[in-house]
């Protein structure tokens, strides 16, 4: 199966006032078309920068010359608009914290990847109808038919987080990024999730990366890689920024 | 689209926007009223003289000029004008019925050349509407009890018709033909002015020889006499002698200009004339004897004057109306000023010079007046405007708010792949869909005090004992109001603008903002 994210040498590096804290020394990373890789590393391993990065919401150290290519093109190379494109057609962010927007309803939440993906002027190729269809689909896969109208609080930790992986697939990306998405949940809760992940993996061929720091949801992907102090684990640094 | 979604649901759900929304609304509110009311006042200052002097005004004082006749045909045979009629304008001073003595401005109309000039101004109004007391078929507004004595079938006292009384009052004459006076509404002091906006004549009180006061009940001013005193002028303005006539009144007056109605005494034409000795008399030769000795009889003999022509009669002013769609100031000035000098050069060394008469447009013969108000509105929009642009600093500081409150929101509609701009546009709409709606109630909140303005400021009067608007500095009964469309829409769009640039600097912090900082945001 061909590589659709390759990533190599990846630093990142965050200011703290003078201080410059190395977070990614030198990642590389391929995931295959339709696989599921977990990302498994402690707190503060790099873990979400890394999937930041992979997801177009930050750019790596210049001086790297760190490369992140979504099915073959390079992120580096992209325009801040080609990246905003990048982020609403192809990639999908699941957080742990849900990220819902409190003041929108369940339906709203979900459709308004989709309104950012057709811009200001209007849906194009498909109508509201077609959008809020397909919202309602997915939102009645994850059980949550009834709760179109609700808003995020009036749910409970496990429907918020089905609602955001919703949104996330609203625009149906080839790429899902969930950042540690049980992290939040009760054991049994976050299995429920899981489930629907790889459901939704198996329905769609979505490819998944998974970041977590519990062994037993990171069992569940086809492979995991682990992070260490900012490195892939036995993988030896290319690039000491 | 997200944004118009997510503005609704801020719109809705947030309290700091819609505080700045009542900031605005009270902003718009404020300078539309203001304006509005200034507006009306500037309006109603151009308009009201008109409706008492016509558009423009002929005026050589004090003496005056002969063959105003050949004047107003000449002007009238122009097609600028519509139609001239002569006037006396000076001053004097009446005897009241109470024994009070009151300087006033005295006017000698001929009122069927008067109405033709003013007897229908603008707005319905004129002279003829003027005239306060005739009968009325409904109540003036507020008049909720119906109180006004106009409304009853009979006049207030004695036996007069309301008839009578608005016929008197149109041609200056009583009944029985006598020559009469009106007088302005508010110059003899004997009407009461409601809260409600109508006049109830009052109990003039008299001082008794010994030292105390009575009311005169039964005096009501229309079925009452004054007494005229008028000093005849020469040439060089020295007076003559004081001549006093007793005349019936025969109405009163309310023109809304408080200067009017305060001070102005309207007669007949010919009879200020006689009194100021401006009427059609014979021209005496300067150089005929006035006695002769008679060497029969050894006496001296009076002798008849010789009369070698007839001197016309004079008036000071000439009232004219132009013509309709006829500019006051750039054309029917002008052509008065042609058909003046014509006029002039036909009666040489008889009238006064072309140069040397004075012709005024309305504008121009309050041009004081118009430019102060017209400085005062320019002044006072400034004031409310640098006050208004506070608003600016409160969206500004509103909108920086909540870009902090919103921070993740911005992280996750980023992650998502919103641009920079439109983040930033979210935030710029939502400052002008608060301009907009703000501005929006501002100006159905003007309109609701525009309309009622006078009945606001009449509660305040009664219950707070707050009396803003005084007829006496502010020349009109009442406030006057125009509230425009255009000033309107101007208004509407400064504070949409406004809220633009109050939301601009947020809006650019948050389309600015790195999108994993607002994410991780707490």
């Amino acid at each position: 199966m061909p590589s659709i994210v390759r990533v190599q040498n990846l630093h990142k590096t965050y200011r703290l006032g003078r201080a410059k804290v190395p977070v990614l020394r030198g990642v590389d990373l391929d995931v295959e078309e339709g696989e599921w890789v977990g990302i498994l590393g402690q707190s503060g391993s790099g873990k979400s920068t890394l999937l930041h990065l992979v997801g177009g919401l930050d750019r790596p150290d210049r001086e790297s010359r760190a490369s992140i290519e979504f099915d073959g093109a390079n992120l580096g190379s992209m325009s801040r608009a080609d990246l905003d494109r990048y982020r609403s057609r192809s990639v999908g962010f699941v957080f742990q914290f849900y990220h819902l927007l409190p003041e929108m309803r369940v339906l709203e939440n979900v459709t308004v990847g989709s309104m950012i993906r057709h811009g200001r002027l209007g849906y194009r190729g498909e109508t509201k109808h077609d959008v809020e269809q397909r919202a309602k689909e997915v939102l009645g896969v994850f059980g949550l038919g009834d709760r179109l109208r609700h808003r995020p609080n009036e749910l409970s930790g496990g429907e918020r987080q089905r609602v955001a992986i919703a949104r996330a697939l609203i625009n149906r990306p080839r790429l899902l990024l969930a950042d540690e998405p049980t992290g939040n949940l009760d054991r049994e809760t976050g299995g429920t999730i899981i489930d629907a992940i790889a459901e939704l993996r198996d329905r769609f061929g979505l490819t998944i990366v998974m970041v977590t720091h519990d062994q037993k949801i990171a069992d569940r992907a086809d492979r995991v890689v682990r992070l260490v102090d900012g490195r892939v684990e036995d993988a030896a640094p290319a690039f000491e920024g | 689209m997200y944004q118009a979604v997510l503005t609704r649901r801020y719109l809705t759900s947030k309290i700091m926007p819609l505080l700045a929304m009542a900031a605005v609304t009270l902003s718009v509110g404020t300078v539309l009223v203001t304006w509005s009311v200034m507006g009306g006042f500037l309006e109603q200052l151009v308009n009201a003289g008109r409706s008492l002097i016509g558009d423009a005004k002929i005026t050589w004082p004090n003496t005056g000029f002969p063959y105003s006749d050949e004047l107003i045909e000449m002007l009238e045979a122009d097609d600028r004008v519509e139609a001239a009629a002569p006037l006396i304008e000076t001053f004097g001073v009446i005897n009241l019925p109470d024994d009070k003595v009151q300087g006033v401005q005295i006017q000698g109309i001929d009122p069927e050349q008067f109405l033709d000039v003013v007897g229908d101004g603008e707005g319905g109004g004129g002279f003829a509407e003027s005239i306060w007391w005739r009968r009325i078929d409904k109540p003036v507004r507020l008049d909720k009890d119906a109180e006004d004595p106009r409304l009853d079938t009979l006049a207030p006292l004695g036996d007069s018709s309301w008839e009578e009384l608005e016929q008197s009052g149109l041609t200056l004459t009583e009944p029985d033909g006598e020559a009469a006076a009106m007088l302005g509404v508010h110059v003899s002091g004997f009407n009461y002015r409601t809260p409600t906006g109508f006049y109830r004549p009052q109990p003039p009180i008299q001082a008794t020889p010994d030292g105390g006061i009575r009311y005169l009940t039964n005096v009501w001013l229309p079925n009452d006499e004054i007494t005229l005193h008028v000093m005849p002028l020469v040439a060089g303005g020295r007076g003559i002698d004081v001549t006093t006539r007793t005349i019936p009144v025969a109405n009163e007056f309310f023109t809304g200009l408080f200067e009017i109605d305060s001070k102005v005494v309207m007669v007949r034409l010919d009879l200020l004339q006689r009194m100021l000795d401006m009427q059609e008399s014979e021209r005496i030769d300067p150089d005929s004897p006035r006695e002769r000795f008679n060497p029969e009889t050894g006496e001296i003999e009076q002798l008849e004057p010789r009369v070698i022509g007839v001197t016309p009669e004079r008036v000071t002013t000439i009232l004219i109306r132009g013509a309709k769609g006829v500019d006051a100031d750039n054309e029917l000035k002008p052509a008065v000023e042609e058909l003046y000098a014509q006029f002039a050069a036909r009666h040489p060394r008889e009238v006064p010079p072309a140069g040397s008469i004075l012709i005024r447009s309305w504008r121009e013969l309050n041009a004081t007046k118009i430019a102060a108000v017209e400085k005062e509105t320019g002044l006072v929009l400034f004031v409310f405007g640098l006050v208004c642009f506070t608003t600016v600093f409160l969206v500004l500081a509103i909108f920086w708010s909540m870009v902090s409150e919103k921070t993740r929101d911005i992280g996750i509609l980023r992650s998502m792949g919103a641009s920079t701009a439109g983040v930033a546009w979210l935030w710029l709409r939502y400052g002008a869909i608060i301009g907009l709606v703000g501005g929006v109630l501002g100006l159905a909140m003007a309109l609701l005090i525009v309309t009622n303005i006078n009945e606001i400021h009449e509660w305040m009067g009664q219950n707070l004992g707050l009396v803003i608007w005084d007829p006496a500095v502010y020349l009109f009964v009442e406030i006057p109001t125009d509230l425009d469309p255009k000033k309107a829409g101007v208004v509407v769009g400064a504070a949409v603008l406004t809220c633009l640039l109050g939301a601009a600097i947020p809006a650019w912090r948050a389309g600015a903002m790195d999108p994993v900082k607002a994410l991780r945001f707490e």
